[in-house]
């Protein structure tokens, strides 16, 4: 940390390097601009690279993420630090910002690694794995998942015993522990914040059962289940490996309820739990599907019908909220709560139960700016100093927003609000030069 | 083709770059079957398909040829409509010629999200073709 | 010269199980591997064809492999056509030896319900990009220079805002309105959710910066009645009314006689037929151009205006203008649903109106709201008039309808005296932070019911009471009957009725008839026509951040396509065969475009293609008895080879 490599000089800087970030900074890089893009994942493509389909045209998401996360590896105007941070941002002109990343040392040489995955085999330390939300484990020395970008190696220093195994075994000699942190300090003359959001934290529902129930999983696991990089090569539920055929969905699980501090509604739970229905309805034919909700918002092009075409497949739709769920001895779950149809307490015995977990801020963000302020709004996302007329311009000239930092939202709409960014950030380079 | 599978008949497509071949890969989507014997062979616009190219399809062995007509959605002007047919009534000529029976050319505007309409139109000409060519 | 056999390399995509769940994707490999033996040199099965890595292995392989020409077997050309014409380009292949087979949307999903069907399809489709690559030649793009000018149509929020950034880009622009005014729909409106500031002073700061930029030039009263030409360089004629109002002579006091004494009374659109305007008019007072109009469609020229102000006049003429733009950028905007004849009693009750009516009358009415005489203190509302239709044409969801009508029901309870709102709705849907709208509305008082999709409210007339029923899903099924002073339906947004635009330029539309994108998250701005980005509204249903984001987004891609001053288009044009031909004219009479010139071959005189203009739609080939034309990428010696190979 101590001596910064300094004066590295970029056109624009992004923050995020998910799809809404990805997609400013190809905008950026075709119209000429040299544009840094970072992320402090181990891979580019933030949490739409991870999801099975996207609704409602049941695209694969890899079909549309890795084609760009492509173009931006190649990209001659885009640079690309993963396991970075920005830690420090200060305004120094009306075209000049200081940034300081911290770049957290992968002892892997990425342009060296082939992903052959022999380290992998070689390491004998087990961990959870956080790219596939816990359903499985990893080892310490690993690829973060299969279409990653960079598609190299790791290793997980934390869980790691330096027992020197994934050295031995790596073919083209590409892990090095004597790499260190690297801090550089950066010129751009404008930025990009695209930070995206968190999902809630269904355990702060303790009566949902999520972290005590197995057979309680969130919708984010039940991605990775029906991906086709997919851990399982089935759909099973994890407190036994019994394939499912009685799934509950709860939606507006940290959402809508001000009760948990959320009280906006997350705007994606409802298409993307019929997604996953419909999914499931394809792959295990037998199953049932109830989703049980307060109301459907599915308002975008073609998402209407999409709902409409989840219910023409059988789909149960049961309007109610979930008061709590319990768990019998066979693992199977009993879901309490009122029907508002039949207007009475009810009782539903599901054998897997996937929580609709909401979208939260990712914090923290604001603190970066040293000499100004960068406005948040009522619910700490991103602020927006002319929602209407510029969404993406906050509180700070020259600091423009993209994505889901302003709030939720579906895929399509992350990705014109980038193109919003990045008009605005092209002009801004232009008006500054 | 072998002589088989004949519960579905061979048909031949010529569908359109940007208006009707959208609309067969959105009855994909959709998941809105067909017979598989139904090909596809996209080009620009369906005013430029040449008579000769249809009866080679009747000659290797195709049993129809289906043109996925831009109608008045083609992006090349107004003229495609009237161009379309004229080549449609020069091939049917033609056929009269060779003794094709000249049903066996159908022609139809499919709009570009036109899904619904493609499938009804391919499954109606594949059982006329399963009954006037192999019953 | 025998030429080399061409050595072609094969990929067979899984797409994840979207196409392997129904095609044995092993099976196609196996049955086109050592095809010809020493034409495919080499056929492989991928997990995701797209996925960066296979991209790399691509380059590798067409490198060590010495291979002339890649089939990718995959989704639809649509979506990666392109991604891989780049892979061979990078492996200094010439993009055009690049052949799609589509086995995903006309294969394994098409067929999803027959297996052996799809997988049988599939190598006959992989068989004949085989036979297409055959003769895939190096082809030499197009050089064109790009006119650095974007024509923006429609100057509503969207086109104004698209047009502020793209001036902000140094790039000129024609803003083009047909109505009289800018503004939109947005300069209808007065409160606005989420902001103090009202549509019109919106749309006034955005008039105000547009007037700042030199590079814009505004038109309004004037339509595009043709269109020219292709990306880079597109002429349009445009069709400007006079206002028959000289600015110049303009004295306010006069102008304001010269309405006053008008005696033509039409429906006034901007209010929605509420009320009635003259044939002189303007629509408010801050409206931009600050120059009334004259209707010249209700005018009778009765020429009373002229007796008291000197600045009308009627022998302004129409005037046409012809411009040429690089990209056109669409921003047509919406039409708000009308009801049918009956539909809950519009037209039938005169106490039934729509949510636009409502929102003019809010606000042009002060301390108490009077409609048709009569104080209003009780209102229902009806939601989902015009959506989500289950019997009716339009059955997506118009997005904005609900949080429209809850704001303008709360801004009427603050405005006047005790109101009672009461809204009739089908499953509210105030997505993210509208929700709190809806919150704050429940607070104060609001009441909600909820109908059955099979049992939408009813809407009656007795004597002067207008009465709403509905069974409501809140309260159990009970019959819920609200008499109301007042009903308002919630009309959604439907697309334009008036789409001569869109028939002008050939925008294709979606299964809502709003115009289509290319692809919802790969190319959400552009349309299949080169050049033509849509924004706003015109797409589908938005708000206003929404809508702006989109313009920002459009205005981007028009910006990227032009920024580098050339454009490189396809060569796949026209080619005439001068052995065959001996000039008969009927290429030249079926050309759309006049790309065929009458030139001198030596001893005879032959058609000839101009490059440049033709676009290679391929009019000219079955009209040519001598079979002298082709087009090139689809002669007939590739269309005959793909059928011998799909047969």
């Amino acid at each position: 940390m101590e001596n910064p490599i300094r004066n590295i000089a970029y056109d624009a800087l992004v923050i995020g390097a998910g799809i809404a970030g990805g997609e400013t900074a190809l905008n950026l890089a075709n119209t000429g601009y040299k544009v840094l893009l970072v992320d402090r994942e181990l891979s580019v493509g933030g949490k739409m690279i991870m999801l099975s389909k996207v609704f409602p045209t049941l695209d694969c998401a890899a079909c549309i993420t890795t084609p760009k996360v492509s173009e931006i590896s190649r990209h001659p105007n885009i640079t690309i630090f993963t396991g970075s941070e920005v830690s420090k941002i200060r305004k120094v002109s009306d075209n000049e910002f200081v940034a300081l990343v911290t770049k957290q040392p992968r002892y892997v040489h990425i342009e060296d690694c082939t992903a052959c995955q022999l380290c992998e085999k070689a390491c004998p330390v087990n961990v959870r794995d956080q790219y596939q939300f816990g359903l499985i484990g990893r080892k310490a020395a690993f690829i973060p998942f299969s279409i990653c970008s960079p598609k190299a190696a790791a290793i997980d220093i934390d869980n790691c015993t330096l027992c020197g195994a994934c050295e031995k075994v790596c073919p083209t000699n590409c892990i090095d522990f004597t790499m260190e942190v690297e801090t550089m300090e950066l010129h751009v003359k404008t930025i990009v914040v695209a930070t995206g959001f968190n999902l809630f934290n269904a355990e702060k529902m303790p009566r949902y059962g999520f972290g005590k129930y197995k057979n309680v999983i969130t919708a984010q696991q039940m991605e990775r289940e029906l991906a086709p990089t997919r851990p399982f090569n089935t759909i099973l539920r994890p407190g036994d490996g019994k394939v499912p055929d009685k799934i509950a969905y709860v939606l507006c699980v940290g959402s809508r309820d001000a009760s948990i501090g959320n009280p906006v509604c997350s705007q994606i739970c409802c298409m993307y739990s019929i997604k996953q229905a419909q999914l499931l309805m394809g792959s295990l034919p037998m199953a049932d599907v109830t989703i049980y909700y307060i109301n459907i918002r599915s308002f975008g092009k073609g998402f209407e019908e999409f709902y409409q075409q989840a219910k023409g497949m059988g789909v149960n739709f049961v309007k109610g909220k979930i008061g709590r769920i319990s768990e019998k001895e066979n693992g199977n779950l009993i879901l309490r709560y009122e029907d508002i149809n039949e207007g009475k307490l009810q009782e539903a015995e599901h054998d897997m139960v996937i929580l609709s977990t909401g979208v939260l801020p990712n914090t923290g963000i604001d603190k970066l700016f040293e000499n100004q302020k960068l406005q948040l709004d009522q619910f700490s996302f991103i602020g927006q100093s002319d929602m209407l007329a510029s969404p993406a311009k906050t509180s700070i000239e020259g600091v423009f927003v993209a994505g889901t930092a302003t709030g939720p939202m579906d895929i399509p709409d992350s990705i014109l609000s980038a193109g919003s960014a990045s008009s605005e950030a092209i002009s801004y380079l232009i008006q500054h030069p | 083709m072998g002589e088989l599978n004949k519960k579905s008949a061979k048909i031949l497509v010529f569908s359109t770059e940007k208006i009707s071949d959208p609309a067969i890969d959105m009855a994909g989507l959709l998941k809105l079957h067909y017979p598989p014997t139904v090909y596809t062979i996209s080009i620009p616009c369906s005013s430029g398909i040449k008579p000769s190219w249809i009866l080679y399809a009747y000659e290797k062995g195709f049993d129809g040829v289906f043109i996925a007509a831009d109608g008045s959605d083609c992006i090349y002007g107004e003229s495609c409509t009237e161009k379309t047919g004229n080549l449609v009534s020069k091939t049917h000529n033609l056929m009269k010629e060779k003794n094709i029976d000249p049903a066996r050319l159908r022609m139809a505007a499919i709009c570009s999200v036109c899904s619904e309409s493609f499938v009804k139109q391919v499954r109606g000409f594949n059982e006329y073709l399963l009954k006037t060519l192999h019953a | 010269m025998e030429k080399k056999p061409k050595r072609i390399g094969v990929y067979v995509c899984h797409c994840g199980g979207n196409i392997s769940d129904y095609v044995d994707v092993e099976k196609v490999r196996r049955s086109v591997e050592g095809e010809d033996a020493e034409i495919v040199v080499l056929a492989k099965t991928t997990m995701f064809a797209c996925s960066d890595a296979n991209q790399r292995e691509m380059v590798e392989d067409i490198k060590a492999n010495n291979l002339d020409s890649v089939i990718v077997s995959s989704c639809s050309p649509k979506l990666h056509m392109l991604t891989f014409r780049n892979v061979s380009v990078r492996a200094d292949l010439n993009k055009f030896t690049y052949v799609h087979a589509n086995i995903r949307e006309q294969a394994s999903w098409a067929h999803s319900d027959d297996k052996n069907g799809a997988t049988e399809k599939a190598i006959h489709l992989v068989k004949a990009a085989i036979a297409k690559a055959r003769y895939a030649e190096p082809l030499e793009t197009n050089k064109i220079r790009a006119v650095k000018t974007v024509a923006v149509i429609g100057a509503g929020v969207a086109g104004m805002k698209a047009a502020i950034s793209l001036a902000q880009k140094n790039t000129d622009v024609i803003l083009i309105e047909k109505e009289p005014f800018v503004g939109g729909r947005v300069a209808q409106w007065d409160s606005l959710s989420t902001t103090t500031e009202t549509g019109k002073e919106m749309v006034k700061r955005l008039y105000n910066e547009l007037l700042k930029y030199d590079n814009i030039t505004i038109m309004t009263n004037s339509e595009v009645i043709e269109n020219k030409g292709s990306v880079g360089n597109i002429s349009l004629k445009i069709k400007k009314t006079p206002r028959f109002i000289n600015a110049t002579a303009c004295h306010p006091d006069d102008l304001k006689r010269a309405i006053e004494v008008c005696p033509v009374e039409v429906p006034d659109d901007f209010n929605f037929r509420l009320n009635s305007r003259k044939a002189i008019y303007k629509n408010y007072p801050s409206e931009y151009p600050q120059i009334p109009v004259i209707d010249v469609k209700n005018c009778t020229r009765c020429g009373e205006c002229e007796k008291v102000c000197k600045a009308i006049d009627f022998n302004e003429k129409e005037e046409i203008f012809e411009i040429v733009a690089g990209s056109v950028l669409m921003a047509t905007g919406f039409d708000s649903y009308t009801p049918a004849y009956g539909e809950f009693g519009y037209a039938t009750s005169e106490n039934v109106i729509t949510l636009p009516q409502f929102k003019r009358l809010i606000d042009t009415q002060f301390d108490k709201l009077i409609y048709k005489g009569k104080e209003i203190k009780t209102i229902a509302y009806i939601y989902c008039v015009g959506s989500r239709q289950t019997d009716g044409e339009n059955t997506y969801c118009s997005r904005n309808c609900c949080t429209s009508t809850i704001h303008a029901a709360l801004t009427a309870k603050n405005k006047f005296k005790n109101i009672t709102n009461y809204h009739f709705n089908r499953g509210l849907r105030t997505y993210g932070k509208q929700e709190i709208l809806y919150a704050d509305s429940l607070r104060s008082g609001d009441i909600y019911f909820q109908s059955y999709e099979d049992g939408l409210p009813k809407v009656s007339v007795e004597g002067a009471k207008t009465i709403v029923k509905v069974n409501d899903v809140l309260t159990n099924n009970r019959e819920i009957e609200v008499e109301a002073d007042l009903v308002v339906l919630v009309t959604g947004m439907v697309p334009r009725s008036d789409n001569s635009i869109g028939t002008l330029f050939k925008l294709p539309k979606g299964r809502d008839k709003f115009y289509n994108e290319v692809h919802m998250k790969l190319r959400p701005v552009e349309t299949v026509i080169d050049g033509i980005t849509i924004a706003g509204a015109c797409q589908g249903p938005k708000n206003i951040t929404e809508s702006v984001n989109s313009a920002l987004s459009a205005a981007t891609k028009s910006y990227t396509i032009l920024s580098r001053g050339e454009l490189e288009t396809d060569p796949l044009v026209a080619t005439i065969d001068p052995e065959k031909c001996s000039w008969c004219g009927a290429c030249e009479e079926a050309c759309p475009f006049d790309a065929i010139l009458k030139v001198e071959n030596g001893k005879k005189v032959i058609a000839e293609i101009n490059n440049t203009v033709c676009k290679g739609c391929g009019m000219c080939a079955p009209v040519c008895d001598p079979d002298a034309v082709n087009l090139i990428a689809c002669s007939s010696r590739e269309i005959m080879s793909m059928i011998d190979a799909l047969v």
